[in-house]
């Protein structure tokens, strides 16, 4: 098995309408199997659309990707939601909850459209759960917990699959920062847990340092990278150096 | 910025929002105007008010337009509903509840309008398709084009009226609280079904109690008369809301507890059942009704048209009658059969020529026949009475005869042996005939009239022969009675064609109505879903899986309305099946068949347009 869990060579993403706009000039990326990586930038620097590509939601220009080896863009429409399901797991920063369903079902979901039997089912919903602390809110409806919660259980969906990449859009964009620290601890402790991959786009230099390596964007490409040393105090000031010396569009520090 | 230019901007920035609501506006009043169109047709003139065709009119006139009206409310606050967010931006941007109020009678004001215009523009532009559609269905030459002036005014003041009461009356429906509310929250939850047992049990019983008078005891029906019909109506109504409700609820209670309940879309589908209950039995039960109105209409008035033959059969028994009274004279009665022979022997096909008389007390319009008389009208069983029994036929189609006013005119008592209820002669003519035996009917000293009954081969087809004969003998009173199915027949014809027409326009109608309320309803719901489903999908919901619970939904929304109205209808012809012919239940069956046809189509079509909307 290869090292390499993510390789993504020469991305480009052009939108093409009233005004064309090139999101992606060509990105190389490369993410090792059991990494945890931050991508920063400032807004309109393509973070997400970079994210939309590897989460497969937007389909690339030009260029190439694969996840395991897997180039996801062949897949027909059926087959890519089960690569979905199975390989690759989703943090939000609106949840993206199904109000409709139960927090329980909500977090069964990916494994019931796979069909998994029902003791399955109910061993890894328990180990889950018991890992994220949420074994009280299981029979509440999606609209009567916490922002906090909500991403709990957002948590809890991405990982009882066990995928090999795990993708997270400002997962902490719409929590207060005590709820952030928490799910950001959550992160740390399901990559060391279940080593698994990690790829998370945010633009709080605090919620990037929890990775091990960041990576920065603008205007479309790769910029600069640093990786964390022994001290995570050192590697915050490093981000915090890196953001002021992008300026410029940066106007959330 | 002046506030009519907010309102106009409303609606040309977003007509979308605004299309449906107002296509179906337009739909209601192109309907009633065609309506109009042929009620105020110069041909209709003939036809008088107080007869059964013109009060069928008037009548139907009024359920359209009441139910535009309240088709027009229902879609109305649909589109209220839809627009409450952008509303709330209004509200929170400073604007007084009134300000609201007036800007949306406003907006309502000016589609109306342009509804109206439009509708009867179509309108003047399709009639001419229209009326010749009618000519040919009605069989009526004389439904020419004409200028519907008098159809322009009416839709266009009835509408403006409506419109204006109905503007009015909606835009108190618009609450700050609500379209404030709808803005700050982006999740909304809608009630969820609750069970109730007592209502349930308490709806059925009142519906059964209501509903047994009406096979046991007529009488109890008759007495209490519109109010019994209008208590039983709105029980039955209110009985199958709750059934359906309840029934929906038990559902989704035996599929969440099923053991395939976490397998597959099954869950997604379920919760979102759950979840949407009670807007999804609204919906239903409001489908489910019209649906019931269309087939009802149609099979009623079906049977109208049906039975035609046989009705005009039991008042006029012949195709050609002659009855000659006392007071004729002889060489005229001579001439007059034969001019009606020397005719007839014209015609293709048997002629069947019957000769018989009958004496008659004018005073209490009693007939008496003779037996051979009796059994010289050749349409009947010939009978054989005895020396000292008679035999009874009624008179009057559907009215028992009196059965023993015969004592009155013999010395010793006659035995009653039967009873014929079908004519021997045109209905009304004497209340009751007696068949007595030869030897008393002679010594009867009563004035004889003489009948002349003749029966041709294929008679509906001999409307010319009738024509023929009718314009030379007509009936003259005191002397000669001059009467023919035929004819009775083509006018009856006449008459259920064109209720049979507003039938079927009028089940259109329901059916459009039917449609209308799933698309609003599917449109108010889009966005959510749209909005719902691309979450799924950023997590791995197939469009296959995606489309498995699309169909189901829709199956739901649209098959199981068609079911229950099936469901309800075939229970009540069953329930009256003594009353109906094999051959009107075979009718009604294929009527249904081509509804579900109809339903099925739209279904493909539907789902087609609303998936691609969804994954747009």
């Amino acid at each position: 098995m290869s090292d390499i869990i993510l390789n993504v060579q020469q991305l480009h993403k052009d939108y093409v309408g009233e005004v064309n706009y090139k999101a992606l000039k060509g990105i190389d990326f490369q993410l090792k199997r059991n990494e945890f990586v931050s991508v920063m930038g400032p807004s309109g620097s393509g973070k997400t659309t970079f994210l939309n590509c590897i989460s497969t939601i937007d389909r690339p220009t030009n260029g190439s990707m694969t996840i395991n080896q897997k180039d996801p863009y062949e897949l027909n429409d059926e087959d890519l939601a089960k690569f979905r399901r199975s390989e690759l797991g989703f943090v939000f920063q609106d949840f993206n909850l199904v109000h409709t369903l139960t927090v329980e079902e909500n977090i069964l979901l990916p494994l019931t459209l796979d069909a998994v039997n029902g003791k399955e089912m109910t061993s890894r919903l328990a180990e889950v759960v018991r890992f994220l602390g949420i074994e009280d809110i299981m029979k509440k409806r999606t609209f009567e917990i916490s922002g906090g919660q909500k991403q709990r259980v957002a948590i809890a969906r991405a990982v009882i699959h066990e995928p090999s990449l795990l993708l997270a859009d400002e997962p902490t964009g719409n929590l207060d920062s005590k709820a952030a620290n928490s799910v950001m601890t959550l992160f740390q402790s399901i990559h060391e847990t279940f080593q698994t991959s990690l790829l998370m786009v945010t633009h709080d230099p605090y919620v990037a340092s929890f990775a091990e390596r960041v990576i920065f964007m603008q205007d479309g490409m790769l910029y600069n990278e640093i990786q964390k040393g022994d001290h995570k105090q050192q590697f915050y000031q490093e981000i915090v150096d890196t953001l002021t010396f992008l300026g410029g569009g940066y106007h959330e520090l | 910025m002046s506030f009519n230019h907010i309102v106009i901007q409303n609606i040309v920035r977003d007509k979308w929002t605004y299309i449906s609501y107002f296509l179906s506006s337009v739909f209601s009043i192109l309907v009633f105007f065609f309506f109009l169109i042929i009620a105020f047709h110069p041909m209709m003139d003939a036809i008088d008010t107080n007869s059964t065709l013109g009060i069928v009119m008037i009548l139907c006139s009024m359920i359209v337009y009441i139910f535009s009206f309240v088709f027009i409310i229902y879609s109305m606050l649909a589109f209220l509903k839809k627009k409450t967010k952008s509303l709330g931006v209004f509200i929170i941007s400073g604007a007084s509840t009134k300000q609201v109020r007036k800007m949306v009678f406003r907006e309502n004001m000016l589609i109306a309008f342009a509804a109206i215009i439009t509708a009867i523009g179509v309108g003047l532009i399709v009639s001419p398709l229209f009326l010749m559609v009618v000519k040919n269905v009605l069989e009526a030459e004389s439904f020419g084009m004409y200028v519907p002036v008098q159809a322009i005014a009416m839709t266009f003041i009835l509408f403006s009226v409506l419109f204006f009461i109905v503007s009015q009356i909606t835009t108190r429906f618009i609450k700050k609280e609500e379209a404030v509310q709808l803005l700050k929250a982006d999740v909304t939850q809608e009630k969820l079904i609750r069970p109730t047992p007592w209502r349930l049990f308490l709806s059925i019983l009142v519906s059964a109690v209501l509903l047994l008078p009406l096979k046991e005891s007529p009488d109890v029906v008759e007495s209490l008369g519109i109010v019994y019909i209008m208590m039983l109506f709105i029980s039955l109504l209110m009985t199958i809301y709750i059934v359906l409700t309840q029934g929906i609820l038990f559902t989704i209670r035996r599929l969440q507890k099923s053991a395939s309940y976490y397998r597959k879309t099954n869950m997604l589908f379920v919760s979102n059942l759950q979840a949407k209950g009670n807007s999804h039995a609204h919906v239903i039960y409001l489908l489910s009704i019209l649906l019931l109105a269309v087939f009802v209409t149609t099979s009623v008035l079906y049977s109208s048209y049906y039975n035609v033959e046989e009705n005009t059969e039991a008042v006029y028994p012949y195709s050609f009658q002659y009855i000659s009274h006392p007071n004729n004279p002889i060489e005229k009665e001579q001439q007059d059969i034969e001019f009606m022979e020397t005719t007839l022997e014209q015609t293709e096909g048997d002629v069947d020529a019957y000769q018989s008389a009958f004496k008659t007390d004018e005073d209490r319009r009693i007939g008496f026949l003779s037996n051979t008389l009796f059994n010289a009208l050749g349409t009947h069983e010939a009978i054989a009475l005895s020396d000292n029994q008679y035999y009874v036929v009624a008179g009057n189609a559907g009215v028992m005869p009196n059965t023993d006013a015969i004592q009155d005119y013999v010395d010793d008592p006659l035995q009653y042996v039967g009873l014929e209820e079908r004519m021997i002669l045109v209905s009304g003519f004497r209340a009751v005939y007696y068949v007595i035996p030869d030897a008393i009917y002679d010594a009867l000293n009563y004035p004889e009239y003489h009948v002349f009954a003749y029966e041709l081969e294929e008679w509906t087809e001999k409307r010319d022969i009738a024509e023929k004969i009718e314009s030379q003998l007509m009936t003259e009173p005191g002397e000669r009675y001059v009467s023919s199915k035929i004819s009775l027949y083509a006018d009856e014809l006449f008459v259920k064609r064109v209720i049979f027409f507003i039938g079927f326009m009028l089940s259109l109608i329901f059916l459009s109505a039917a449609m209308s309320i799933l698309y609003f309803y599917l449109q108010t719901s889009l966005a959510g879903e749209k909005e719902k489903y691309l979450g799924m999908r950023k997590i791995g919901l197939s469009m296959k899986e995606m489309r498995v619970i699309v169909t189901r939904e829709l199956s739901i929304l649209i098959f199981v309305p068609f079911t229950i109205a099936a469901m309800l209808l075939f229970t009540v012809l069953f329930s009256i099946r003594d009353a109906l012919s094999p051959a009107f239940f075979q009718m009604t069956t294929v009527g249904v068949g081509i509804i579900l046809l109809l339903f099925t189509l739209s279904f493909f079509i539907i789902r087609k347009a609303y998936f691609k909307k969804l994954v747009a």
